[in-house]
């Protein structure tokens, strides 16, 4: 007997008994739909949060690294300062304060591994820009700042970059990069003009904050309306106002500490109400700067991986260096004083091609240094997803598995129910082979049934729960969110669950198809 | 040589309290193109000694030969070849598959063998009309008469050409005149086809009207 044959016969004998059959496929069907919803729940999470990072074109070649800081230094010196050099050996140590507040200021959340042993100083960046497989190196120079747009003043933080090949400045929407490094250009993100809209000082005011939780996006705009926002916005001019450049800095202005204060840090009163006037400025003995807007970078959006203290626009790196000199925090000075720390707090890298991150970070690290790339996080966070689906998966089995209890018990009454017609099968020449074939493949049609409408009912459930999602997002971010898919369902997930629910059903089929072929024709024949 | 054979054949079900001989020692010879009649009472023993010769049942003791062969060294697998290639088994209760047609209990047998579909129906449209139910073709048993049923299975039984036909009290359950029809259908087989028939009953008078020779069994031996 021939494949389409037992098909064929194994398709009658499941339409012969249509309520068993269905109530069979349904207890398959809640099993699939509980796997696709699951998983496709934690792939849509994983694509949501890392599909975001693998957005970004140079993720995988991204690296930060970061140099000793203060405390650091402070700390492999034992606690003596650079003050102290000139003094007897048999200085005290202990009258020193030990791991005075942090003064560093870095924007990042320090990073938590082994601390950096040297200070990335300009010589040691140029011995990691000479390491086999970087592409580029840029030391990472910010600074509070306080810049007038748009006739509006914030607090922001400014940052350098390089002119011509620095990849931050990449994904332009609108524009170029710095034409030198000392350049009176700015290039600014997206955000920069978002940030100085009526709608978002109106939002700041109304204290409603600037994000919607975890949920971001660059804009509602439109692609072209975008575009032409950030042609508009090229050739304009912003303001920054600076301590003068050479001289020491205030230490306050208006009784405002200059501290360094991630630019969103929650609870942050930059208000609008903390306008500056030009005057107020002269009167004060400050300079302005005047940048002129000559690019603009496209904004990634999506849901999470949001890094605190983010720039928002970019200066030419060294206009950008000596206006840091000029408005760092005086406690800041101080530490690097006593420290003899006079390095930056961390640099930019990209390496030639993903293959090098590995290689480059352990030079990097053999260095002295700290390295950090989103590529190596990754890897841990996908093998922390991988652990979440493969739990969700295994609840969705566990109901298959329920499923497959029924499958059995159905083919176990169908066998009884059809002993002389197995015996009838072997009587005219069935062997046994062929009448088991049959009954596995009555139960992978089940599984097959099962399978196809779980998948379908998975995917309707995902579809209702989307919909409510988004607007319980849309409520609690109260602002104009796009549209987030919660699920995915790649074909690899809906091709598994049916050949998955196929397996189980076929397992299911083994100890009633082992019996159907045991079957006794004599017995099943006998008169009755 | 004989094309049927029994040497010497026993079978024992082992039970509880004893052991029940269903046949003690019995040995036939059954030539190509005989028409034999199997007789005894009931319990005698006739339908375990034509489940041998049917290859569904194995004996305890001796052996059972086809064409001078022995069935005992065959696998399971070569057992139910035997059964659809070489012998073909008609049975009191017409053991046709209750919801399949007319047509298509005939096609199983040949699906066991292989054919394809359209060969299938083609094959059984002929077979039905050799036993004159072509005009039945898409009936279920169930809107057959029992004589009708027993002619589809006799149509069944001959689908894979076999040598021997093997018919266990095919008449049981008919009137005298539809019996009659089916054991003459059977002697058309043989006469025509030289087809070898073993017929179990318990009607004297068809067994003297047809068979060439009679067996009897007692207690499980030959009388
Ligand atoms: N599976 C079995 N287990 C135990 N005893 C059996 C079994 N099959 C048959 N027997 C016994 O073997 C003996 C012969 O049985 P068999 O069916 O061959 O009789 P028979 O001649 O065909 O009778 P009938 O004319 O009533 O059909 C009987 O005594 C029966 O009880
Ligand atoms: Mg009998």
């Amino acid at each position: 007997m021939n494949f389409t044959d037992i098909i064929a016969l194994a398709a009658r004998n499941l339409r012969q008994a249509k309520l068993r059959t269905s109530l069979t496929v349904i207890g398959v069907v809640v099993g699939v739909a509980a796997i696709i919803t699951m998983v496709s729940f934690g792939i849509g999470l994983r694509r949501n949060i890392i599909g975001q990072a693998l957005g970004r074109l140079d993720v995988f070649t991204a690296m930060t690294v970061f140099g000793a800081d203060t405390n650091d230094m402070l700390a492999l010196r034992g606690g003596r300062t650079a003050l102290d050099d000139g003094e007897e050996e048999d200085a005290q140590d202990g009258a020193k304060p030990e791991d005075p507040p942090s003064t560093n200021s870095s924007p990042a959340p320090a990073p938590a591994a082994a601390r950096p042993r040297r200070v990335l100083d300009d010589e040691a960046l140029a011995e990691i820009a000479k390491l086999d497989g970087v592409s580029f190196a840029a030391p990472i120079v910010t600074f509070p700042s306080f810049v007038r747009f748009n006739e509006r003043t914030r607090q922001q933080w400014a940052a350098g970059a390089r002119a011509g090949d620095d990849p931050r400045l990449r994904n332009l929407l609108a524009g170029r990069g710095f034409s030198d490094e000392n350049a009176d250009e700015v290039v600014i993100k997206e955000e920069f003009l978002n940030g100085y809209s009526d709608e978002a000082f109106r939002r700041r005011r109304n204290r409603r904050g600037n994000s919607g939780g975890p949920f971001r996006q660059a804009s509602d705009k439109s692609d072209e309306e975008r575009k032409r926002a950030a042609e508009d916005a090229l050739g304009k001019e912003i303001t920054l106002y600076s301590a003068p450049v050479g001289d020491a800095s205030p230490t306050s202005v208006f009784g405002i500490p200059l501290l360094d204060f991630p630019s969103n840090f929650p609870g942050r009163s930059d208000d609008g109400a903390n306008e500056v006037r030009d005057e107020v400025a002269d009167r004060s003995g400050f300079d302005r700067y005047v940048f002129r807007i000559v690019g603009v970078v496209k904004s990634e959006d999506g849901m999470g991986l949001r890094v605190y203290g983010r720039s928002d626009f970019y200066l030419p790196l060294e206009k950008a260096k000596r206006l840091r000199e000029a408005n760092v925090s005086p406690m800041e000075r101080m530490g690097d004083a006593l420290a003899g720390h006079s390095g930056y707090w961390a640099a930019e890298l990209r390496v030639l091609d993903p293959s090098r991150i590995k290689p480059v970070t352990k030079r990097v690290t053999d260095l002295g240094f700290r390295a950090f790339s989103l590529a190596n996080q990754l890897e841990e966070i996908e093998r922390i997803f991988l652990i979440v689906n493969s739990s969700l998966a295994l609840i969705g089995g566990i109901a298959l598995l329920v499923a497959s209890f029924g499958i059995s018990n159905t083919m176990i009454m169908s066998i009884r129910e059809r002993t002389r017609e197995i015996g009838v099968m072997k009587a005219i020449g069935g062997s046994d082979g062929e009448i088991m074939r049959i009954f596995f493949v009555e139960a992978s049609l089940i599984g097959l049934a099962g399978g196809v409408m779980g998948v379908i009912g998975g995917w309707g459930i995902d579809r209702v729960a989307n919909t409510l999602a988004n607007r319980w997002v849309l409520r609690q971010a109260g602002q104009a969110v796009r549209h987030i898919e919660f699920f995915s369902i790649p074909w690899y997930l809906s091709g598994g669950a049916i050949l998955f629910a196929m397996a189980i059903s076929l397992i299911a089929a083994i100890y009633p198809a082992m019996r159907a072929a045991r079957v006794d024709p004599i017995k099943a024949l006998r008169y009755e | 040589m004989p094309i049927l054979e029994a040497r010497n054949v026993t079978r024992e079900y082992p039970m509880k309290a004893e052991t029940v001989r269903a046949l003690a020692g019995v040995s036939v010879a059954i030539e190509r193109g005989e028409f034999v009649a199997i007789l005894g009472t009931s319990g005698s023993g006739k339908s375990t000694l034509l489940n041998l010769f049917g290859g569904l049942d194995r004996p305890t003791g001796g052996e059972i030969l086809f064409d001078g062969e022995s069935l005992a060294p065959l696998s399971s697998r070569e057992m139910s070849r035997y059964r659809l290639r070489r012998v073909g088994m008609i049975f009191q209760s017409f053991n046709l598959i209750p919801t399949m047609t007319a047509r298509e209990n005939v096609s199983l047998a040949l699906a066991f063998a292989g054919l394809s579909k359209t060969e299938r129906r083609k094959r059984s449209l002929e077979l039905l009309d050799r036993v004159g139910l072509s005009q039945r073709a898409e009936h279920l048993p169930s809107e057959l008469s029992g004589g009708e049923q027993q002619r589809v299975s006799i149509a069944r039984a001959i689908a894979n050409a076999p040598q021997a036909l093997l018919a266990d009290e095919p008449t049981g359950n008919l009137d005298s005149n539809r019996a009659a029809e089916v054991i003459g259908l059977l002697d058309e087989m043989r006469r025509r086809d030289g087809k070898t028939v073993v017929l179990v009953t318990h009607d004297q008078e068809l067994a003297q009207n047809f068979a060439t020779r009679i067996i009897r069994l007692k207690d499980g031996k030959v009388v």
